[in-house]
């Protein structure tokens, strides 16, 4: 018995100890959605909760769950890397919501190699023959004899639906030996590890294990994506139910206050005004 | 409830003599003991239920699961979910073929079998039957660790340490692994070889001249191959890290030691007088366990190992982070250096998608490998319940 | 056969056993060796003067004055540094257009690499991200952003048919003839008292929460979401599982309905953890709707039912362990059926029993897919007892696949990956040793 006392009396510490922690307010903020939007969320997020006490949790499962909690009602803004599908507004609007998509930053979807690859330009012709799986070796777009390692996100991410819209074509299937990955980051990940491998992140997600490269005969840069030259950009949504207010509109406004501005640049995003 | 149960007894034990005006407390008027049989069985009713809920659970779980799994096979039939190797839910028209992940699922489930069960089942055969009771008491503690680390600690191994060293080191890896598991196994085949071959020689003399002549020769043979085949996979290139090789090592730690728990237990239950028969009639260790224990303990061992497998096959967060998701078959079907894409995997990856509320095929074929997971681990339990069943009853029969 | 050739496969038999044995522990050793020296090197580590910095201003932790003390000793030698980056850029500004533009650029990354190593530049804007607001926090990351410092990586990428070689420029030679050459000498010379090393037990990665998205801080919201998810799917489970026990134990009688249940039992313990996330999701949060979407609750619930059959079996077990002359003796004495199981049969099993709650606590605390779709955020401060019931939570399991595969800087983190690896296999690992002992005890006991 006295080995149960000593049990009882430890789980009931723990207890003590878990519940002793801040009793923090409800009707914080929830947001779901994009990990490309991720950063800045959670950024965002943290600089709320610290200048105004309002706690904010952020998910990045991926634009499409974003969309789908926004829908539910379970989150207040969903983030997202594309803007939302035709059958999404017409579930919102089924059920009595209409989204209403306000554009925080621009990205500019790099692609991006291993930077011991020679290769520092291609066409988007080339990555579209790249992705389908029709040109499978660096030789055939002036490269080295290295055997081509396509990495791609999964199929729940914006970033994905925008690369292939812009690059590949809707109607086009990837190479079914692509590798799927996670989030922007386990991308770039995978590229600093792999020779011959290429992939495409968000702008803000370059740093020097990876290289970009070229589209068109054009590097992405905040200038380049912010003047259009770049090809492939795309804006970041914070989508709500209705219009946006109090607190939720205080959120989704930071982008347009300096410190917004300051932290959408840190983070190598590209601020819309 | 303590209190009137235990009036209850009272008046059972002193049911015959009520009569014989003892203590007014004994005597217990027939409509109250009618009360008390009603909450007793109302008692052992209300733990019937509360026993009965992990039934329902099961059930709920295969309905709830089925319920969401139905309408996927509505909207696109069978046909393409087992035969079409294409899996392209988010393209336009979207193809929902499985078949390629129900492979990968399989392709790293076998190859954590070839790794488990060997060393598995002769873990097990070494802790029950050959090391001595003081070292087993610190062997378990550490399969038991092994078992209690989570999965996701094992994943984030097999991605950040296991993946690059198996990207950057591969072939050496390859070739040192092989001459570290092989050398000994080729070292005792030709050392016993040698010996059963020259043993039908009877000359003494001669029997020794045949046996050293055979070791170099086999020898030799064997260094050749050992170095041949070593520098033949250190000249393998790895491509990806993230690969069914590396998931098959993961997951058949994890393996280990639900196979080496049940194997062993089976090998406990084969009990002593059949080990102490073989003894007696002159058997070595090695003859006692292999032609005596392992075929009595065989459908037992078989068991754990089926539990060991499907172990593998339903874990989720290994294959996720480290198997690189790609949805088809590897080039040519036996590469285990290429990366797969597994059911559960896909479940975990692809639910972001859940748009629940349209209801699409999208969304229900994740439930449909979901049921197609459950399915295979009903059956399996199943029958390895049975074998169980049935191996207690032989043991018990003899 | 003659009998030294069964001799000889006899011993090698028994050694091929060994030597799978042998090979599992140092399977345990290769997983655990690089887990527990990294994970330890989150919370001991050589911290620099900008760890220091962050503890203070972020958490106000340390000694305003000792702090102040270090401070302007470490900022003596930095000023000399910013006074030569001055004397360069007004050196650049009287150089040609050319040589302007050549310098320009590298100069820039000379900038850059000085502010990952000591923060900001005076004179930069302030940094609204944490991340940016100090420089090297850990002795051996600056290092390495001292070697960024003093040589540029670069790619060989000459031979346009070969996966280019990497190799490295020292930076003072690529500023030969001006007068920021002499930076590099100094920086390196003086970098133990920019940065001012010393070794810390940083024991606030257990109980702080993480500084911008876990660049800084620490793992504290995600322990507790741990503890809330595996306390909670215990209360669920513990008493459920223990009356099923005793149901199975004491009054069950062997017939179709208990064999079925009993192998419900086992079906219930072979299914896939990741079916009972989508179970947890299609049924907690769709139908029953005990939450709005994920939260602890629904995340403790799903776990429950994971962890409720190895309770079952455990106690049954336990049960069935305490001699059969306990319960003899007490209904001999004319105790009732209930009376003798709770007054004798269970309180000896109890630790029996405990044993296998303890365990269930662990897998509980270690799994992941169950509470993907169910419970698990990746960024959220510590919630509330109060919240638990409408609340998702980050939790450790579920933050150490977020912060190693989706973080944007996972590699830059690495040190808190492994923080929180450790972590949660040291609670794992101490319910199982607990457990261990408790079981080790009960077998001397019941020995007499």
């Amino acid at each position: 018995m006295a080995k149960f006392r000593v049990t009882s009396l430890v789980v009931s510490a723990i207890f003590l100890l878990v519940s002793g922690g801040p009793a923090e307010a409800k009707n914080g903020i929830v947001i779901d959605g994009s990990t490309t939007v991720g950063p800045l969320a959670k950024s965002f997020a943290a600089y709320f909760t610290r200048s105004r006490g309002i706690s904010v949790t952020v998910s990045e499962s991926g634009s499409g769950n974003g969309a789908k909690s926004l829908i539910n009602g379970t989150c207040d803004i969903a983030t997202m890397s594309r803007s939302m599908k035709p059958e999404e507004l017409a579930a919102a609007r089924s059920k009595g919501i209409e989204p209403v998509a306000g554009v925080v930053a621009l990205d500019g979807l790099a692609m991006v190699v291993n930077p011991a690859n020679p290769v520092h330009s291609l066409t988007k012709q080339q990555i579209a023959a790249i992705y389908k799986g029709s040109v499978t070796n660096w030789r055939q777009v002036g490269g080295p004899n290295a055997r081509i390692l396509i990495v791609q996100r999964e199929s729940n991410s914006g970033t994905q639906e925008t690369f292939k819209e812009l690059v590949v074509g809707k109607k086009v299937h990837i190479a079914a030996s692509a590798e799927t990955q996670a989030s922007n980051g386990a991308v770039k990940n995978r590229i600093s590890l792999t020779k011959g491998a290429i992939g495409f992140v968000g702008l803000g997600f370059i740093d020097s294990t990876v290289k970009k490269i070229a589209v068109d005969g054009v590097l992405p840069s905040p200038e380049t994506v912010r003047n259009g030259t770049y090809p492939l950009s795309r804006p970041l949504f914070m989508v709500t139910a209705g219009t946006p207010k109090g607190r939720v509109q205080e959120f989704i406004n930071l982008s347009a206050t300096p410190v917004g501005k300051r932290m959408i640049k840190e983070l190598g995003f590209v601020g819309t005004r | 409830m303590q209190a009137s149960s235990l009036q209850n007894c009272n008046v059972m034990n002193g049911d015959g003599n009520a009569t014989e005006g003892r203590s007014s407390a004994f005597v217990v008027s027939a409509r109250k003991r009618k009360l008390q049989q009603i909450t007793r069985t109302a008692g052992e009713s209300t733990l019937f239920l509360i026993a009965a809920f992990v039934a329902v659970i099961v059930l709920f779980i295969f309905y709830f699961v089925a319920r969401d799994a139905v309408p996927f096979f509505e909207i696109r039939g069978f046909r393409e979910f087992f035969t079409d190797t294409r899996w392209y839910p988010a393209d336009e028209p979207p193809v929902f073929g499985a078949l390629s992940i129900i492979y990968g699922s399989l392709m790293v489930t076998v190859g954590s079998a070839l790794i488990a069960i060997p060393m598995g089942v002769a873990a097990a055969i070494c802790l029950s039957d050959v090391l001595p009771f003081s070292v087993r008491q610190y062997v378990k503690p550490v399969i038991e660790m092994l078992a209690a680390i989570p999965s996701v600690a094992f994943g984030f191994f097999a991605l950040v340490i296991f993946a690059p060293m198996l990207q950057n080191h591969g072939g050496s890896i390859l070739m040192w692994s092989w001459w570290i598991m092989a050398t000994p196994l080729i070292l005792l085949m030709i050392v016993v070889g040698a010996e059963l071959v020259s043993s039908r020689i009877e000359d003494d003399r001669r029997r020794k001249v045949a046996q050293r002549v055979l070791l170099v020769v086999m020898g030799a043979l064997a260094l050749l191959i050992l170095i041949l085949v070593g520098f033949r996979l250190r000249s393998i290139e790895i491509m990806t890290g993230t690969n069914a090789l590396n998931v098959s090592i993961i997951l058949s730690f994890m393996a280990l030691p639900t196979i080496v728990s049940v194997a062993e237990d089976a090998l406990q239950a084969v009990g002593r007088d059949l080990r102490e028969g073989s003894y007696a009639l002159g058997a070595t260790r090695a003859e006692t366990i292999i032609k005596t224990i392992l075929p009595a303990a065989s459908s037992g061992i078989l068991a754990g190992v089926i539990l060991g497998i499907m172990r593998a096959l339903g874990e989720t967060m290994v294959v996720w982070m480290a198997s690189g998701n790609s949805a088809h078959i590897p080039e040519p079907w036996y590469n285990y250096l290429d990366s797969v894409r597994t059911l559960t995997a896909t479940i975990a990856g692809d639910m972001g998608e859940a748009d629940q509320v349209t209801g699409s095929a999208r969304f229900h074929v994740l439930f449909a490998m979901g049921l197609l997971l459950l399915v295979i681990s009903f059956v399996s339990n199943f029958i390895s319940e049975r074998i169980v069943v049935r191996q207690r009853k032989i043991l018990s029969g003899q | 056969m003659n009998l030294g050739t069964r001799k000889l496969l006899d011993r090698s038999f028994t050694a091929l056993g060994i030597s799978s044995i042998v090979i599992m522990g140092l399977m345990l050793l290769v997983v655990l060796v690089p887990i527990v020296s990294n994970g330890i090197g989150a919370i001991v580590f050589k911290s620099t003067i900008e760890h220091r910095k962050m503890l203070y201003h972020e958490f106000n932790r340390g000694d305003k004055a000792d702090l102040q003390r270090e401070i302007a000793s470490s900022d003596a030698s930095r000023k000399e540094i910013y006074r030569m980056l001055d004397t360069f850029d007004a050196e650049l500004s009287k150089m040609d257009e050319t040589r302007q533009q050549e310098y320009r650029e590298k100069f820039e990354q000379v900038k850059n690499s000085l502010r990952a190593l000591l923060g900001p530049i005076p004179g930069d804007e302030e940094p609204a991200l944490a991340r940016l607001k100090y420089g090297q926090t850990r002795w051996e990351k600056a290092e390495e952003k001292l070697h960024e410092l003093l040589f540029e990586k670069k790619w060989d990428y000459s031979n346009p048919d070969e996966m280019a070689k990497e190799y490295e420029v020292s930076r003072s030679a690529s500023f030969e003839g001006t007068s920021l050459v002499r930076l590099f000498p100094y920086v390196e010379k003086n970098i133990d008292r920019l940065l001012q090393p010393e070794w810390t037990f940083y024991w606030g990665f257990i109980t702080d929460s993480s500084v911008d998205a876990h660049f800084f801080g620490g793992i504290w919201p995600e322990i507790q979401g741990t503890l809330f998810l595996a306390v909670g799917a215990m209360l669920f489970a513990f008493p459920l599982g223990v009356i099923g026990a005793i149901y199975f134990t004491e009054y069950a009688r062997d017939g179709f309905l208990t064999s079925l249940l009993r192998s419900a039992n086992s079906t219930l313990a072979g299914v896939p953890s990741i079916v009972f996330g989508l179970f947890g999701l299609t049924f907690f949060i769709n139908t029953l709707k005990v939450s709005e979407s994920k939260s602890v609750l629904a995340g403790s619930l799903t776990l429950a039912i994971m962890i409720l059959p190895t309770i079952i079996r455990s106690s049954e077990e336990a049960i069935l362990a305490v001699p059969k002359t306990y319960k003899e003796a007490s209904l001999g004495l004319g105790s009732t059926k209930w009376n003798t199981i709770i007054k004798v049969i269970l309180p000896a099993a109890l630790p029996g029993i405990l044993t296998g709650g303890v365990l269930s606590l662990g897998r509980a605390a270690g799994e992941t897919a169950p509470i993907i779709f169910t419970a698990a955020v990746s960024v959220g401060s510590a919630i509330g007892l109060a919240d638990v019931l409408s609340s998702p939570t980050p939790a450790l399991s579920w933050n150490i696949y977020n912060l190693a595969s989706e973080h944007e800087a996972a590699a830059e983190i690495r040190h808190v990956q492994y923080g929180m690896v450790l972590a949660l296999m040291t609670i794992v690992t101490l319910l199982n040793m607990s457990a261990i002992v408790l079981r080790a005890r009960i077998s001397k006991k019941l020995k007499g």
